[in-house]
């Protein structure tokens, strides 16, 4: 049996499933004390089945997206070696930021050397200010870490027991500013992360739970929980990923659907194209700073059922803002909620209370009470119609750098619209006929997060880049760098050792994987000239393993 | 919402002349790892497009492809230059005030009539983007500046009638470099006379040139001219480190050169320092079209004492801009018939070879010299006996007499049963006729 929990700011999930589906589900709030709110909600979805059948468990939380929210974490002194490119003047943090000497080219080659008597003086000064964090990113250390490496020598020599974090350990993608803002977050979360992870184990023990426990990441893959204390931000977003992954999991395989998830004031929107979900082009962002990591893409909509309705002459507009509860519930000003009892699309809240709201909707407008809810209820059926639209749109417009890519382009639509999370009920239906498609709510909708963590397995991906004249190979997830031995290299070669490398990533994080089970999702070799003659070659090789989900329980969708 | 600047980066990372050709896959690679770190698609007012495919029928507004334009563009081509109409289209809807087309391949070698490959290009991407916004938006008056280190005589030929076309190209002397044309005394046809200007220069020129010729000439013409649009040739091949030329021009430089052009569009061209110029000039370029700071751009081997300027070489160039700014505040005074005689007609012979494909063409064009509109052109041309082709090209604001005269001229070619293919450009009307003569058949495009 398997075991998914959804730790949110609110409330914690969890639901208990067998090859047969979902056994139980519970919801209680979460405390500070998370412990004691770990064990509250195993124990009522366990309901007395011993720990020892459990034989997955897999988590996700807001905790760390929280924590950076709410500002609660250390302060990180970063140490900056950017060279030249854009202007120094961009690098405005919120953190002591030091920009020192030294550079390194795209090819890794390095273009000025550090200062020692310069780092030397930003130790002392970060010392001064009683910082005993140090986040280090230069320009292009995925390509060459040895800049960042010997800041890290002399910072430990100098104040030994800092907690430094390098940043080519933290992400071998190109993107500075991205891994400059990852790196300073991770240095800022591990400690806290390493509290949520004993918590979890602690509950996990005292319930005779041995079973192996993974962390939901932001892309929706997981990773083995005592892996991911060494980068805790691949967890922020996993929220999203979670609800999404779980209704890819309630609904039928190789589906192109669109999950609609319609809170008290926002709705979150997701694709799944063709089976998989959506990854974002752009890596999640958080407080407007992005980050590197890979997050499922998923837009977030101002309309939801507690949206505040506002009228002015015969105009009807639905706010992006929330007033209190709706009409019906004892609120101040009508909202959806309202039109949606009105006309009978919800069970929710006190019927006479709907039809004043409607009457005052109609009364300032000039129209009948029935005719005003039908107007609010399009109003929301339209800006989330216009946005899933949008979505699609955007994704047809994603950046494409080769030939093919462009030439085939697609035009794809959704066949299902599903709707999770209060809401939507009322609008599903509408939606999903606007679109030409079919409406569908999945059974355990209101669960389908902690599914989405249960069902979930590693996505695992090896980027290897060689550059057989400056005689080196990078492996850009793990943020390592190789001497290649042999000069005549080849691109079957780089392949078969992109391979390896995800072969063993499998097998550390418990993953069984057949041999020819590997997608090599990009494979290029750039040949490189100088003066008219082949000087060497650089490949650029990707490879992935399949995307899985543990179970499904796929339902239909419902006639259109 | 003004204020965003939209880039398209299409690097073609499949597609090359050949293996070992300076127009390969990695030209860009460099450049694409250098913008990726920096992070440049993530600053605010950056907003990155995905390239669409031009229709033949945008390429056959400007081009006499021969055979066809299906037989001389790739799908590469169709995308390089369906990235500047997508900016163009952006650019027009006020989405962005402006864009950079980081696209390969190439265009500002390929002329009206193209036969094949030359200085590694097939098609002309500003020129089809310009076409393109005056047959769509009505746009008029439109300004090119050409800022490689090669002549650009692909984009001079094909406007060089066109009198609200302006094209400025600055570029390293046509008597050291290839295509070895671009001297002063090329200003425009009859009909255009300096609406075409060339400002060549010696080897070895740096920054403060650049600077000159922006300031003292380009930027005080384009006042003068008043263009709906400006766009620029952005080459980069003017740079110290470029292996197929001598110019000793820095991405700082660039960088000033694209502040205070402030073009709508720019429009890559070449720049073969793939390594050395491309990631640099490239990031200054955007920076200064975001309106960011590119103080901080700089080569790895930049060493200021290397660039100093002949002062001969400096006096040289003085007297150039001085000439051509001359020249242009007197273009309405000059005698006309002196310099192309008085017929009604104004006939040229021409020679062009395609270095890529070693093919010799001969061309007679041919100009009327009407006095209501800018006159409509033909051109015939012919490879040794092989193929020989009648063109004729209406221009956009053509008078009654000039579009019929044109009609009559493809009707009058067809029927004469020795062109082996037969072509017609109407601007007017946006359409584009197109006949072979072995197989009879008539095709055409419309907009
Ligand atoms: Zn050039
Ligand atoms: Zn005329």
């Amino acid at each position: 049996m398997y075991i998914g929990i959804d730790v949110g700011g609110t409330f914690t999930d969890a639901v208990l499933l067998d090859n047969d589906g979902v056994r139980a589900t519970a919801k209680v709030a979460t405390r500070d004390d998370l412990l004691s709110s770990l064990l509250d909600v195993l124990d009522k979805v366990m309901d007395n089945i011993s720990g020892h059948k459990i034989k997955r468990v897999v988590l996700s939380t807001t905790m760390i997206t929280n924590l950076i929210l709410e500002n609660k974490y250390d302060p990180v002194g970063l140490i900056l070696i950017p060279g030249p490119g854009v202007s120094h003047n961009n690098f405005m943090y919120n953190a002591d930021t030091k920009i020192i000497s030294g550079a390194i080219d795209y090819r890794g080659r390095e273009i000025a050397p550090l200062k020692k008597n310069e780092i030397a003086e930003v130790a002392n000064d970060l010392a001064e200010k009683k910082y005993k964090k140090a986040a280090v990113i230069g320009k292009f250390s995925p390509r060459n870490k040895s800049h960042e490496v010997e800041v890290a020598k002399i910072l430990e020599e100098f104040y030994p027991g800092w907690n430094i974090e390098l940043g080519h350990r933290v992400t071998g993608q190109l993107n500075y500013p991205r891994r400059i803002i990852s790196t300073m977050l991770t240095c800022a979360s591990k400690e806290k992360y390493k509290y949520f992870i004993n918590s979890v184990l602690n509950a996990l023990e005292k319930r005779d739970i041995d079973a192996s426990v993974f962390m939901l990441k932001a892309d929706g893959g997981t990773v083995p929980i005592k892996n991911s204390a060494d980068g805790p931000v691949e967890t922020i977003f996993s929220g999203p990923a979670a609800s999404t992954v779980g209704v890819q999991a309630l609904t039928s395989a190789g589906e192109t659907e669109v999950v609609v998830d319609i809170g008290g004031t926002t709705t979150d929107l997701a694709l799944i194209l063709n089976g998989q979900p959506l990854i974002s082009s752009q890596g999640a962002s958080i407080k407007n700073y992005i980050t590197h990591v890979r997050t499922l893409s998923v837009r977030s909509v101002a309309v939801g059922g507690d949206s505040k309705i506002e009228c002015s002459g015969e105009q009807i507009v639905v706010c992006p803002r929330r007033e209190g509860q709706p009409y019906c519930l004892g609120g101040p000003s009508p909202t959806p909620t309202d039109a949606l009892r009105f006309l009978g699309l919800t069970e929710l809240g006190d019927k006479s209370k709907a039809e004043k709201a409607m009457e005052m909707i109609g009364g300032i407008t000039g129209r009948s009470s029935e005719e005003a809810a039908e107007k609010v209820k399009d109003l929301v059926v339209d800006t989330i119609t216009r946005e899933i639209q949008d979505m699609f749109y955007k994704w047809e417009q994603e950046p494409a750098y080769r030939v093919w890519e462009v030439l085939q382009r697609s035009k794809e639509k959704p066949n299902i619209v599903i709707g999770v999370g209060g809401g939507a009920a009322g609008f599903i239906k509408q939606i999903a006929f606007r679109l030409d498609a079919s409406p569908l709510i999945p059974q355990y909708a209101p669960v389908a997060n902690a599914i989405g963590a249960a069902v979930s397995m590693p996505i695992l991906q090896v980027t290897l880049r060689a550059d057989t004249e400056q005689g080196y190979y990078s492996i850009e997830e793990e943020g390592l760098q190789y001497k290649i031995k042999d000069q005549k290299f080849s691109e079957g070669e780089a392949v078969d050792l992109a391979c390896e490398f995800l072969d063993k990533k499998a097998n550390a994080n418990s993953f069984n994987m057949g041999q020819n089970e590997i997608e090599v999702i990009r494979r290029e070799t750039f040949n490189m000239v100088r003066g008219f003659v082949t000087t060497g070659k650089i490949y650029d090789i990707c490879v992935q393993t399949p995307r899985k989900l543990l179970g499904r329980f796929g339902e239909k969708g419902g006639g259109k | 919402m003004q204020s965003r600047t939209g880039l398209i980066f299409f690097p073609a990372f499949d597609w090359a002349i050949s293996k070992t050709h300076p127009e390969r896959e990695e030209r860009l690679l460099y450049t694409r790892d250098q913008i990726f770190e920096e992070g440049i698609m993530d600053l605010p007012g950056v907003e990155e497009y995905t390239p669409r495919v031009s229709d033949f029928h945008d390429i056959a507004r400007v081009h006499f492809c021969i055979p066809s334009v299906r037989s001389q563009v790739t799908e590469a081509h169709l995308i390089a230059s369906g990235a500047a109409l997508q900016l163009g289209d952006a650019v027009m809807s006020g989405e962005i005030k402006n864009g950079f087309a980081l696209v390969r391949p190439p265009g500002h070698h390929a002329m009206k009539v193209v036969h094949g490959n030359r200085g590694f290009c097939n098609i002309n991407n500003e020129a089809i983007l310009v076409d393109y916004l005056r047959s769509k938006y009505g746009l008029k008056k439109i300004a090119i500046v050409d800022s490689d280190v090669h002549h650009g005589d692909g984009t001079q030929n094909i406007f060089y009638h066109d009198p609200d076309v302006l094209y400025i190209s600055f570029h390293q002397d046509g008597r050291t470099l290839f295509p070895g044309t671009g001297f002063t005394n090329e200003l425009g046809g009859p009909q255009a006379y300096g609406t075409t200007l060339n400002i060549p220069l010696p080897p070895g020129m740096c920054d403060e040139t650049m600077d000159n010729v922006v300031s003292n000439l380009v930027l005080p013409v384009l006042e003068d001219f008043q263009p709906e649009l400006i766009i620029n040739s952005a080459g980069q091949d003017n740079h110290y480190s470029d292996p197929l030329a001598n110019m000793r021009f820095t991405s700082k430089g660039y960088g000033r050169f694209t502040e205070k052009l402030k073009p709508d569009i720019a429009v890559l061209e070449g720049g073969y320092g793939i390594e050395g110029a491309l990631p640099y000039v490239n990031l200054a370029i955007i920076l200064a079209l975001t309106g960011f700071d590119y103080s901080y751009v700089s080569e790895p081997d930049y060493d200021p004492e290397l660039f100093k300027e002949k002062k001969e070489n400096v006096n040289n160039v003085q007297q150039t801009i001085e000439y051509i700014r001359k020249t242009w505040d007197n273009r309405y005074n000059i005698d006309l018939n002196k310099i192309f005689g008085s017929e009604k007609y104004y006939k040229r012979r021409k020679s062009i070879f395609y270095d890529t494909d070693f093919i010799n063409e001969e061309q007679v064009e041919k100009v009327k010299r009407c006095t209501n509109c800018s006159g409509y052109n033909e051109i015939e041309s012919k490879i040794r006996d092989d193929v020989k082709v009648y063109c004729v090209s209406i221009p956009f604001y053509a008078c009654g007499s000039c579009r019929d005269q044109a009609y009559e001229g493809y009707y009058r070619a067809k029927a004469l049963k020795q062109y082996d293919y037969v072509f017609l450009q109407d601007k007017y009307n946006d359409v584009c006729l197109y006949f072979n003569n072995e197989s009879s058949i008539e095709e055409y495009t419309e907009g």
